[in-house]
């Protein structure tokens, strides 16, 4: 199939080659846009994988993943032990519950264990901010992050970006107006999406009541002069009709009943009831506005029960292309570790068009 | 012994070859420095000059002029009184693994100290005086120098509730009280340590946080800890415990007039500012401020390593380190974390200021050794504090190299500064006994020698402190300390050769 890599005549030149050059990838603030495009390239690749009636490659035969996850998760977790075994990695499972962390043992410890024990990619959840970096600063391997505290959760960043680009015509964020509304203060996942989302170009609006979106102005305010390279400014607004006007996008996310009890919310109800994306609101955004939510969802909070299922959601499509896209890092990071032990740095585009070649197709 | 004067080095070496030949804690003998920059905060004076110890005393300071002078400049070997540290933790009694008076005390002298001021955090907390004779017992076996003063707690066992022995505890000749490490918990307890320690004829030193306000806080509350996904410290909470320390203090002065307040390690510019107004209406409250807080910024927490000052550009406008490139360490290191925390370029500018218009009397370390079991952990559960004592002076020199701040002020404020703050407690209390902040002829040497044409690398080798949490690893320092002499006797002596 390597003919279907030449362009068409005529076709627009082929993105220049984008080595991986990423030992870890913990957040997407170092990460630049044509690594991403190089992310978008190897999804599609294993999403191509994942359409088949036998999912797995032999991509990664052999290699060890461990994921070590310290908050509860389902669908992370699950997504990237999928990812992984799609891959034919060999998957460590670790959950905190039952492992010597309850018995007080450090991350650094716990960390180096699961190195001795023959971990080569370390995927972790965490729930302080900026634990993963600790844990990279005494990892001999690779650490993918499945999400730390407030601070980030690029692989969900990374599967919205790809979700939205599917779902929108001609598959380009310049200029559309992505809307993520909720409890912005707290999650990782409008931190990394802001960082995602410039990049690509997209008129980002994030929208919450006044206590979630607490330090988000000064950020918003740090960025309003567009010199960041790479990034451009992004809205932070209370106003969630100003947020989901002409979206071509709209967000949820969940709101945790934590936040009555530390007084930053009223009610579920009272919030429910100024920014819950239901029919009524949804409708402010452009007729062929996509629906999307990280999960889990509260359903009748952040979102309406009918908006969930609706046409316009691609809340399960998010789900799906988290696996294509969990095993597109597993694949990059566990290739920039052969390059790195090789010496070459060879690109590793290349090594993806290997995955397709011995697939066939 | 005469150095040949033209540049540092040269004089550096005759300090060196002095101290030759006899080990810390002894008394110097016979001590020569021709041709060094002198600075004598108590007289204001500073220039060239000599200074002879012979058998610990002073014997004589000469200011030299003319041709005698030439060459000598402040930009090389400087003499100054020994330093003050007002605010350090030596963690013994109870957390030894971090640090113990004998090793505190090394890294004091290291740092140019010849005494020090020790909060009384341990475990158990210094709040009878059966604690504080574990602390003496421990200042005499380590047979170091360095004058050890100690706070009593103002709360039995810190916690808040009930006034600690205060009476007993002055009596065994504690400085002053503080519940440091957290603020006196209640205005109605402040209220009463103010009274009662005022007619003890002490100070209180109140460590400002509004811990509700702070309540699961990582990081100063902006910018940074924004983008990082770090609970925000919001200033308030500084603000506000000032506030509240200040009002109590002025209603206690109705009642006890030698009621005193010394607020330890003011870090806002809006907590500055209350301060400052209070002394211009007269009110009886000191302030200090820390090397971190005036050189260090929360960027340095994404990686950032430039000084405050250079965080802002020349319309004064805080710089983006994300966009100019000025991240180039790891995020989230945990020798960063510390209670108050990091603030932004403006609020390190107004601690500068303040220091600058007097409204701080003192640079304090907040020394705070930790072990690498408190530190070598997620940001969020690190241990507060920053191991200090070492890197002060060389942290003040970076400033004064900057020319933001003369090294006259420099050195007040590592020595009168600190000693003006404890004043009332030598003025009023006879067990403690300060020593002459200034280059006194005949009284017991007290002093240090340390070399601004040299510079030192800050690492865990180099750092006599048990605790390696310093920002600062990996980094040179000027200022590298020759000589430490407190109460006549060695302290303190690099006897490398100056080729480093």
């Amino acid at each position: 199939m390597t003919v279907a890599i030449t362009p068409a005549a005529g076709a627009p030149a082929p993105t220049p080659t984008v080595s991986w050059g990423h030992r870890h990838l913990i957040d997407l603030d170092v990460v630049t846009w044509p690594e991403i495009e190089l992310i978008m390239r190897t999804t599609e690749e294993m999403k191509g994988i994942l359409a088949r009636p036998i999912r797995k490659v032999p991509a990664l035969n052999g290699r060890r993943v461990t994921t070590l996850f310290y908050e509860a998760s389902t669908r992370t977790r699950v997504s990237f032990e999928t990812a992984a075994r799609n891959l034919s990695a060999d998957v460590v499972s670790v959950a905190t519950a039952t492992s010597s962390v309850t018995k007080g043992e450090s991350l650094v410890d716990t960390i180096r264990t699961l190195e001795a024990l023959g971990a080569e990619i370390l995927v972790m959840r965490h729930a302080v901010s900026g634990a993963p970096y600790l844990a990279a600063e005494v990892f001999g391997g690779h650490v993918l992050n499945g999400g730390d505290g407030w601070h980030a959760h690029p692989t969900q960043a990374l599967l919205d970006l790809f979700t939205m680009r599917e779902n929108l015509p001609g598959g380009d964020l310049r200029g559309r107006k992505v809307a993520i509304v909720g409890d912005i203060l707290h999650s990782r996942v409008a931190r990394s999406n802001i960082w995602s989302l410039t990049a690509a170009g997209a008129d980002l609006w994030l929208c919450g009541p006044a206590t979630l979106l607490r330090g988000m102005d000064r950020w918003a305010a740090a960025w309003s002069d567009g010199t960041l390279p790479g990034h451009g400014r992004f809205h932070v607004t209370s106003d969630i009709g100003a947020a989901l006007r002409d979206a071509d996008v709209i967000m949820g996310l969940r709101i945790q009943r934590e936040r009555m009890q530390s007084g930053l919310l009223p009610s579920l109800r009272e919030y429910a009831a100024r920014y819950q994306l239901n029919a009524e609101r949804v409708s402010l955004a452009k007729p062929e506005a996509i629906v999307m939510h990280p999960g889990p969802m509260n359903e009748g909070v952040e979102i309406a029960p009918d908006v969930a299922v609706s046409g316009r959601s691609v809340i399960t499509d998010q789900v799906s292309n988290g696996v294509a896209v969990r095993m597109a890092l597993l694949y990059l990071l566990a290739g920039a570790h052969e390059a790195a032990h090789d010496g070459h740095t060879g690109p590793e585009a290349g090594r993806v068009e290997t995955v397709r070649v011995e697939t066939g197709r | 012994m005469s150095g040949p004067g033209a540049g540092g080095a040269g004089s550096a070496e005759t300090g060196r070859q002095s101290s030759l030949g006899i080990s810390v804690g002894d008394t110097v003998e016979r001590f020569e420095l021709d041709r060094a920059w002198l600075v004598d905060p108590v007289t204001g004076r500073e220039g060239p000059g000599q200074i002879v110890v012979g058998d610990g005393i002073l014997e004589s300071v000469e200011w030299l002029s003319g041709a005698e002078a030439e060459g000598v400049t402040e930009r090389g070997v400087v003499v100054a009184p020994g330093f003050f540290d007002i605010h350090a933790h030596f963690r013994e009694p109870g957390f030894e693994d971090a640090e113990t008076i004998a090793t505190g005390c090394a890294a004091a002298a290291h740092g140019g100290y010849t005494t020090v001021a020790l909060m009384p955090n341990t475990q158990p907390a210094v709040d009878d005086p059966g604690v504080l004779a574990r602390v003496r017992l421990a200042v005499s076996a380590s047979a170091s120098p360095v004058e050890v003063q100690a706070y009593g707690a103002v709360s039995a066992g810190r916690a808040g509730e009930q006034l600690s022995a205060m009476g007993e505890l002055a009596d065994a000749g504690v400085v002053g009280y503080s519940d440091d490490g957290a603020p006196v918990r209640t205005g109605r307890l402040l209220r009463s340590a103010l009274l009662y320690a005022g007619m003890l004829g002490l100070p209180v030193v109140d460590h400002a946080e509004d811990l509700e306000l702070t309540a699961g806080a990582e990081a100063h509350e902006g910018y940074v800890a924004s983008v990082m996904g770090l609970a925000g410290w919001p200033v308030a909470a500084e603000v506000n415990a000032v506030s509240r320390d200040l009002a109590v203090l002025a209603d206690a002065l109705a009642d006890e007039p030698r009621a005193r307040l010394h607020l330890t390690h003011v870090s806002t510019a809006a907590a500055l500012d209350l301060v400052r107004r209070a002394r211009g209406r007269g009110l009886p409250v000191t302030c200090d401020v820390t090397p971190h807080h005036l050189a260090f910024t929360d960027e340095w927490i994404a990686g950032a390593r430039r000084w405050s000052w250079e965080a802002l550009d020349a319309d004064g406008r805080v710089r983006d380190p994300w966009v100019d490139g000025a991240i180039v360490a790891g995020p989230y290191a945990t020798a960063l974390r510390v209670n108050p925390p990091l603030s932004d370029p403006a609020d390190a500018a107004a601690c500068l200021a303040a220091l600058l218009d007097g409204t701080a009397d003192a640079v304090a370390t907040d020394h705070a050794p930790h072990t690498v079991v408190d530190k070598e952990v997620e940001f969020g559960k690190a241990s507060n504090g920053i191991s200090g004592i070492e890197t002060a002076l060389g942290v003040l020199l970076v400033l004064v190299d900057a020319g933001r701040l003369p090294l006259a002020r420099a050195v007040a404020a590592l020595t009168t500064g600190p000693a003006a703050v404890m004043a009332a407690s030598t003025a009023t209390h006879g067990a403690a006994v300060s020593r002459p902040r200034g280059l006194v002829e005949g009284s017991p040497a007290d002093l240090v020698v340390f070399d601004r044409s040299d510079r030192w690398l800050v690492s865990p080798e180099s750092l006599l402190s048990k605790g390696k949490n310093s920002p600062l690893l990996g980094r040179e320092l000027p200022g590298r300390v020759l000589v430490t002499i407190a109460a006549g006797r060695l302290a303190y002596a690099d006897l490398e050769t100056g080729d480093s």
